[in-house]
């Protein structure tokens, strides 16, 4: 959605020539748009750049990791690994035959050992819990709290902390 | 909402120097100043002009887009220990229906990111809906024809 910025519609009207000092300036601030969104610009620069066949600059392959930057890339990557989860036992449950109940048959049948199973299941959880907890830490700086630096690092590695915590928890259940 | 402008005014009729106002974020509600009376000449010092909402035309979809993001995880942190402690069918679609939103929305913000072509970004939104459209259904047709998404996690975990 594009952030209307405004702008002056400047309409300066000097009266009396008399004195210049003397001039009443109305300075309307109203809703006209700029000459472009935010989204025009940005598709502007986007088409601009990649039509030129610049190389781009190194970025991750340079800069210095950080542990928020890192928890950062880790929930959005968990984020998307749990979607793809949830949408891969969606779609199985309207297209692949059977129930529920034969396909834990046919896992039951493969006959894994107990640690692979414990592994698995560690494997299953610790995205959900990273996501879990860290998704708190998110609303928490929604809220405005915890912003400083030297918080972040600590509720970093507080959720860090808490998700294997709970992942080992329910692998053990 | 009214916000208040500081506006450092110059000194004199020197002139030369341009107006500066030093405006707090402004969230894209509409604002409209008048900006009367410049103050009379050789006057220094801080004039405080209060401005009022006079109409609105900015959309607030992306704001209220953003709540719900907020409101949505919020019910889906609930739900988790509702579907621990008190296993319902009514649980099952209700995760169901946050499961498919919250995921929704966060890959929405993923291709927001990462796709800039304007087509590109249509078409990728447009396979979203479809795969969570996909996903709500299949999450429902399991609820309903199976044992549904509570019991499922119980018997997978006790394998």
């Amino acid at each position: 959605m594009a952030a209307l910025l405004l702008r002056p519609v400047g309409r300066y009207c000097l009266h009396g020539h008399l004195s210049p000092q003397l001039c009443i300036r109305k300075i309307h601030f109203s809703a006209v748009p700029l000459g472009t969104s935010a989204k025009e610009e940005m598709e502007r620069f986007w088409n601009k750049n990649t039509g030129s066949n610049r190389p781009l600059s190194p970025h991750i392959t340079i800069y210095s990791w950080s542990l928020p930057m890192a928890m950062s890339i880790g929930h959005r990557g968990t984020g998307v690994a749990l979607s793809a989860g949830v949408s891969l036992f969606g779609l199985s449950a309207l297209l692949l035959p059977g129930n529920f109940e034969s396909h834990l048959e046919l896992v039951k049948s493969l006959s894994l050992g107990p640690v692979l199973i414990h592994s698995a299941k560690f494997a299953l959880a610790f995205p959900l819990t990273y996501h879990t907890w860290n998704g708190v830490r998110h609303l928490m700086w929604d809220l405005g709290k915890g912003l400083k630096i030297p918080q972040l690092t600590q509720s970093g590695v507080a959720v860090l902390v808490l998700s294997v915590l709970s992942s080992l928890g329910l692998a053990a259940m | 909402m009214a916000c208040v402008w500081r506006l450092s005014a110059l000194c004199g009729a020197r002139g030369g120097r341009a107006l500066f106002l030093r405006t707090p974020v402004v969230r894209p509600a509409q604002l409209s100043a008048f900006l009367q009376d410049q103050p009379a000449p050789g006057w220094c010092g801080i004039q405080h002009i209060h401005l009022s909402p006079s109409h609105h035309s900015g959309s607030k979809a992306a704001s209220l887009h953003w709540t719900g993001e907020r409101v949505v995880s919020v019910l889906l942190l609930g739900l988790l220990p509702a579907a621990y402690l008190n296993p319902s069918s009514a649980v099952d679609y209700s995760l169901a229906a946050v499961l498919s939103l919250h995921s929704h929305w966060g890959l929405g913000q993923v291709v927001t990111d990462y796709v800039h072509n304007d087509t590109m970004q249509k078409t990728a939104k447009a396979g979203l809906l479809a795969l969570s459209a996909l996903t709500f259904a299949g999450l429902c047709y399991f609820n309903y024809h199976d044992v549904g998404i509570c019991k499922a996690v119980a018997m997978l975990w006790k394998l």
